[in-house]
């Protein structure tokens, strides 16, 4: 491998550096982790969707031969008393108590040291329910009639959900409301108004590393291993569950084989650890495939949105209400609501607009964060009604788009300022690449053609803080500790890029060290595309604080200034050996005003993200079949710190959401998943690839992020947009 | 899972009424039912066994005639476990009976859900032989009241 | 999955002994991909699993007759069907099946054998075999016979093998200028299973058809011949009208069921269609 010159580090498309440990089979992942004297846990599930629960049989199941114990939710109240957990709400038991709320809620748990024996034993268990009846739909269960929860229980962590405290009878778990200019005059004097309903399915995150934690619990502290995307969050959570200083949790995260925002917060984590206090020996909760149906989903949604336009074309009012389907548990579905709902009404320069988005308790799997916050399941919507809109007015697609578009310097729907946002040049992009002005095969006979484009923005997740140190060893070389997780996004790949070009040095020869919050420092979590801008900004930092203390040091060891000493002579004669560090620690949480009680703030977040598609399609009339010819993937990630990163996230996050706009969807039948494994629920293959895929990211410079970038590992929303120019695009074409 | 069929049956609407409201003979008609006991006038509880090539399903059934009236409908809700798997069965059988050209039209609503292991991942295998139990049930009953039956009315 | 029993036989002799006719709970196991599955959902808890990997390399082997044929033992991986020069000599469609059959790790391990005994009337491999005539060698305590595999396909996983019979080989006989096709049509990814598959294998002379082997499974509870759109076929030159109303000859017959990749009616609609189609294409080939 040539290696570039040193300080030329940002901007190389340095292959990822855990590639080759990953491709020979050597890199660790805690599905497979063993740690001795491990027992094996298998769970016991609801098989009623809403119900009270009269009594769990584990009689058999105990007397199996092979079998150490079997626990519910009385045996995890004696060593944890309130075992709810959650991220924004404290709503979710480690096993079910007195209720379950949906098909596949984990009710007891079977421990064995062989886990096909703990998997017979798991049959042998029969539970009696009081059957309760069941809300599924979200938009149903916005009327109250059945309710999910008894009480709401906010975890107190944002201070927008407070108000929920103690809320009974209702199924809504946060009501975010932005109100902006005057809809309803702006609607009496448009010229026209249109309206649309657009339902989003059920469908999953299904990373090919299923869900998995170990605990091992003593007296004096907990170590958890864990396939988990925030590891501070694990860390907190646990010592609250079990009312202990942070610092007697230890919580270790090697790579996972993909998350796509499933494994953020807590999962299998606060079980692993109850059974382990409760065995006193380690636990594994290793789960299966099919078990992923029952852990975590993306939000189903229905968006009614309706816009009102002038005479000239111009979108003057925009009314969105959005309720998402938030299944048992809120999960993270209340900041999904929230964040979302900041650009819910598109990437369009409207005066009037009236934004309502609720999260909501169904008796289905809790659904959370998955590949874009929410924001897919919004531009599918918003970019579908622009293109309804721009036909209904004998207007062309594009410049529809451009006569509205949100441009540089003009107030977003919070209020916030768009800058550094290249929506247009995006848009530009695709409508070039498609050679958009051109005339176009609309195809023949049975086959007909036909091709749309749609551009989104999005918000980060903010306001959040990550730390990070460097530390540079008397030899000279260099390590990092960042909490960053890296599940395939290749995050540490371009946070040694960006410790190199600082410290100039190879990025190659920086160590990243596996995160391990005894040792990494805290971070919020990989999540909602924050993490190049947050974490890099943190490393970049760290790094510019080694730089100077390297400074500090040869001016204390009397060097002249540029000199070229190396370091390890430095410390040689600082401590006359090859003794001592240098750590540089950088701390980053950027400026936000959360949002007032119409939705208005003027920070609303650090930098606006933006990305856009373009597809050309062959529908076959005689079937309805559609297949996608040529797919063109453009964003805006300010200044790529690793170009080549950057094309495969983007050509990765369009193939998943090929599968979520294509086929992907979870069949539920009575509450039950009915399509729960990879044989039945299938995700794209190679044969599913369009023939043409075009990655392109536009010359941009994101102001206030590191060396000019954000998101550029992962960002997860481009490929979205995918979902509506296939929708609008099969209709033109049969049309 | 929604079922929907129509039979016709060469009898009159009392006979096929009296003979569909008579568990035993009902649940003769459904192959693979054993051990019917019954708990009340209303309730009670069985054992299916259904095979599919070498795999075998037996399910612990309780049957409730939720509403039994004549001579028109009949209304069965069917609870169920499956033996050696977590799982859940239920069920709610609406048949309604209609005088037909001198016989009577037998029409069915299944409305069942299938939750657990069975229910996620063996729907297909299920679904297939719910349609040959249709089948079935269909071919018991007609023969039933066809001459030379065991409810034969002529 | 729960613990059981694996017999290795080194013989069909000893294979066959193992198996015990009366108990639904031993089965023989060849690469494993379908019964896994099977017990993965804990439809099947085996007993025993008599294993046919160690029969031997004559099991798997393809090998061309004299007459253009094909013999293929049961054991032949599908991955060797894919790449064979034999067998995308003598029955190309074969080789452009495996293409979008599963994935290469099951093509690696799932045999021939196990795709027809299995009877899943969403497998490939049933109606292109079907299509194109082929029979089945099957060994049992009492001896070996020999079957067309449209007659071994009974219902939804039900096939006409007494539980101590083995399938030991395939014969497909010499194709001579018929020509065949499978359409297999999903609704999830390429390689899901289908929604329908259609094969068809037609041998013509100038347009007249002499021969015609049509073929519906996936929307069927077993892959199966559909006779009447055969027989509106052969012995005529088909234009637009035959063809349109062999089609709905082959709605008629089919007895189409839903399942999670359509509803009934939708695969009636994808029948008539596919039908056509694959008559088409395989009389194109002819010309």
């Amino acid at each position: 491998m040539a290696t570039t010159a040193a300080g030329a580090q940002v901007g190389r498309s340095l292959p990822r550096i855990e590639a080759r440990e990953k491709v020979t089979g050597r890199a660790e992942y805690t599905h497979i982790m063993q740690v001795p004297g491990m027992l094996h846990a298998r769970i016991f599930r609801s098989t009623v969707a809403h119900g009270r629960i009269k009594a769990v049989d584990v009689s058999a199941a105990r007397q199996l031969p092979g079998v150490f114990a079997v626990y519910t939710s009385e045996d995890v109240r004696k060593v944890i008393p309130d075992p709810y957990y959650g991220p924004a709400f404290h709503d979710q038991p480690i096993l079910a108590i007195d209720k379950v709320h949906f098909v596949g809620e984990p009710v007891a748990v079977v421990l064995a040291s062989d886990p096909h024996v703990a998997e017979q034993a798991v049959q042998q268990i029969a539970a009696d329910y009081e059957e309760l009846p069941a809300v599924f739909d979200e938009v149903e269960a916005a009327e109250n009639k059945i309710v999910v929860h008894d009480e709401l229980k906010p975890a107190g962590t944002f201070a927008d959900l407070k108000h929920l405290k103690g809320r009974k009878g209702t199924n809504i778990a946060l009501d975010f409301r932005l109100r902006r200019g005057d809809v309803d005059k702006a609607f009496a004097s448009a010229a026209r108004v249109f309206e649309h309903t657009f339902r989003t399915q059920k469908v999953l995150h299904l990373a090919l590393e299923p869900f998995a934690s170990i605990a091992d619990y003593r007296d004096d502290g907990v170590t958890i291993h864990s396939s988990a995307q925030g590891p501070s969050f694990v860390r907190t959570e646990i010592a609250r569950l079990l009312g202990w200083p942070e610092n007697r949790v230890r919580v270790k995260v090697p790579y996972l084989g993909g998350g796509y925002g499933g494994k953020l917060y807590i999962k299998m984590e606060a079980l692993a650890v109850a059974l382990s206090m409760l065995a006193r020996r380690p636990v594994k909760v290793a789960l299966s495939m099919e078990e992923q149906f029952y852990t975590i989903t993306k939000h189903p949604s229905t968006f009614r949105i309706k816009s009102g336009v002038d005479k000239d074309g111009r979108i003057i009012a925009r009314k969105c209400e959005i309720w998402w389907n938030g299944g048992a548990y809120a999960d993270i579905g209340p900041r999904v609501t929230q964040k979302s709902g900041f650009t819910a009404a598109g990437p369009y320069d409207i005066d009037n607009v009236s934004i309502d988005s609720y999260a909501l308790y169904t008796n289905l799997t809790p659904a959370g964060a998955l590949r874009g916050f929410g924001i897919p399941q919004l531009v599918w919507a918003y970019e579908s009604h622009t293109d309804m809109i721009a036909r209904a007015l004998k207007r062309d697609a594009l410049d529809f788009r451009k006569l509205n578009l949100l441009r540089e310097g003009r107030p977003q729907a919070t209020g916030t300022i768009l800058k550094d946002a290249a929506i247009e040049k995006v848009l530009d992009c695709i409508a070039d690449r498609l050679h958009w002005k051109a005339p176009f095969d609309r195809g023949s006979g049975t086959i007909r053609r036909g091709r749309g484009l749609a551009v989104a923005l999005k918000a980060v997740i903010s306001p959040t803080t990550s730390v990070a140190i460097v530390n540079i060893s008397a030899d000279g070389s260099t390590t990092l500790y960042c909490g960053t997780v890296d599940m395939g996004q290749g995050s540490d790949t371009a946070m040694a890029q960006m410790v190199g070009e600082v410290l100039n040095v190879p990025a190659e020869t920086v160590r990243v060290v596996p995160r391990d919050t005894d040792i990494t420092p805290y971070d919020m979590g990989t999540l909602g595309s924050r993490s190049l801008f947050h974490m890099g900004h943190a490393v970049r930092l760290a790094a510019e604080d080694a730089r100077a203390r390297i400074a500090a040091l040869r001016r204390e060891v009397g060097e002249a200034e540029g000199s070229n000493t190396p370091l390890v002579d430095l410390f040689r004669k600082r401590y006359g050996m090859q003794a001592g560090n240098i750590v540089g620690t950088g701390t980053y949480k950027p400026d936000y005003i959360p949002p007032d009680s119409e939705g208005l703030t003027t920070n609303a977040t650090p930098f606006w993200m933006v990305a856009g598609s373009g597809v050309e399609i062959e529908v076959d009339t005689e079937t309805g079949q559609v297949r996608i010819t040529r797919l063109i993937n453009v964003a805006d990630v300010g200044r790529p710190i690793n170009p080549r990163i950057v094309e495969t996230q983007l050509s990765g996050a369009s193939l998943m959401q090929i599968g979520f706009s294509m086929f992907e969807k979870m069949q539920i039948d009575g509450g039950q998943v009915t399509n729960a494994s990879l044989a039945d629920y299938k995700i794209p293959g190679i044969h599913d690839v369009p023939p043409i895929i075009e990655n392109e990211v536009v010359d941009a410079y994101q102001s206030n992020g590191p060396f000019g970038a954000k998101a550029s590992a992962n960002l997860p929303h481009s490929g979205c947009r995918l979902r509506l120019p296939m929708q609008s695009t099969t209709r033109s074409a049969c049309a | 899972m929604n079922v929907e069929g129509e039979i016709s049956v060469a009898a009159p609407r009392e006979a096929v009424f009296k003979a569909l409201s008579d568990a035993p003979f009902f649940a003769s008609c459904i192959e693979g039912v054993r051990d019917l006991t019954e708990i009340d006038a209303t309730h009670y509880n069985a054992v299916l066994e259904t095979r599919i090539a070498y795999m075998r399903f037996t399910f612990r059934v309780t049957v409730e005639m939720s509403l039994v009236s004549p001579p028109e409908t009949i209304e069965a809700k069917v609870e169920g476990m499956p033996m050696g798997v977590v799982g859940r069965l239920t069920a709610t059988a609406t048949t309604r009976l209609s005088e037909d050209r001198g016989g009577t039209l037998i029409r069915y609503a299944i409305d069942a859900t299938m939750t657990g292991k069975l229910g996620s991942m063996g729907q297909p295998v299920l679904k297939a032989k719910a349609r040959e139990m249709e089948r079935q049930f269909g071919e018991r009953i007609v023969a039933a009241f066809a001459p030379g039956g065991a409810r034969a009315t002529v | 999955m729960t613990p059981f029993e694996l017999a290795e036989p080194a013989s069909l002799k000893e294979a066959i002994a193992l198996i015990d006719p009366d108990d639904p709970d031993v089965r023989p196991i060849a690469g494993g991909t379908a019964l896994m599955l099977m017990m993965k959902a804990g439809v099947f808890r085996p007993r025993r699993l008599v294993s046919l990997r160690k029969l031997g390399a004559g099991f798997a082997q393809i090998t061309a007759t004299r007459d253009g044929g094909l013999t293929i033992g049961a054991l032949t991986p599908l991955s060797m069907l894919e790449h064979s020069a034999e067998v995308a000599r003598h029955a190309p469609v074969i080789v452009r099946t495996m293409r979008r059959l599963s994935n290469t790790r099951v093509r690696n391990v799932a045999t021939v054998g196990g795709a027809l005994a299995h009877a899943d009337p969403h497998m490939d491999l049933p109606p292109v075999l079907i299509a194109l005539g082929a029979t089945i060698k099957i060994s049992g305590p009492s001896g070996e016979r020999a079957m067309p595999v449209e007659d071994l396909l009974t219902g939804y996983y039900e096939t006409a093998l007494a539980r101590n019979e083995l399938i030991t080989g395939l014969r497909i006989p010499p194709q001579g200028t018929a020509r065949a096709v499978y359409y297999k049509v999903t609704a999830g990814s390429a390689d899901d299973w289908p929604a329908l598959g259609v094969a068809a294998a037609i041998d013509s002379d100038r347009g007249t058809v002499k021969s015609a082997r049509i073929v519906v499974s996936a929307a069927t509870v077993k892959a199966m011949r559909l006779k009447s759109a055969e027989s509106v076929l052969i012995g005529g030159k088909p234009d637009d009208k035959t063809i349109s109303s062999l089609a709905d000859a082959a709605v008629k017959e089919a007895d189409v069921m839903a399942d999670l990749r359509g509803s009934a009616s939708y695969k009636r609609e994808l029948l008539r269609v596919y039908v056509a189609r694959a008559v088409r294409a395989a009389m194109q080939e002819v010309a």
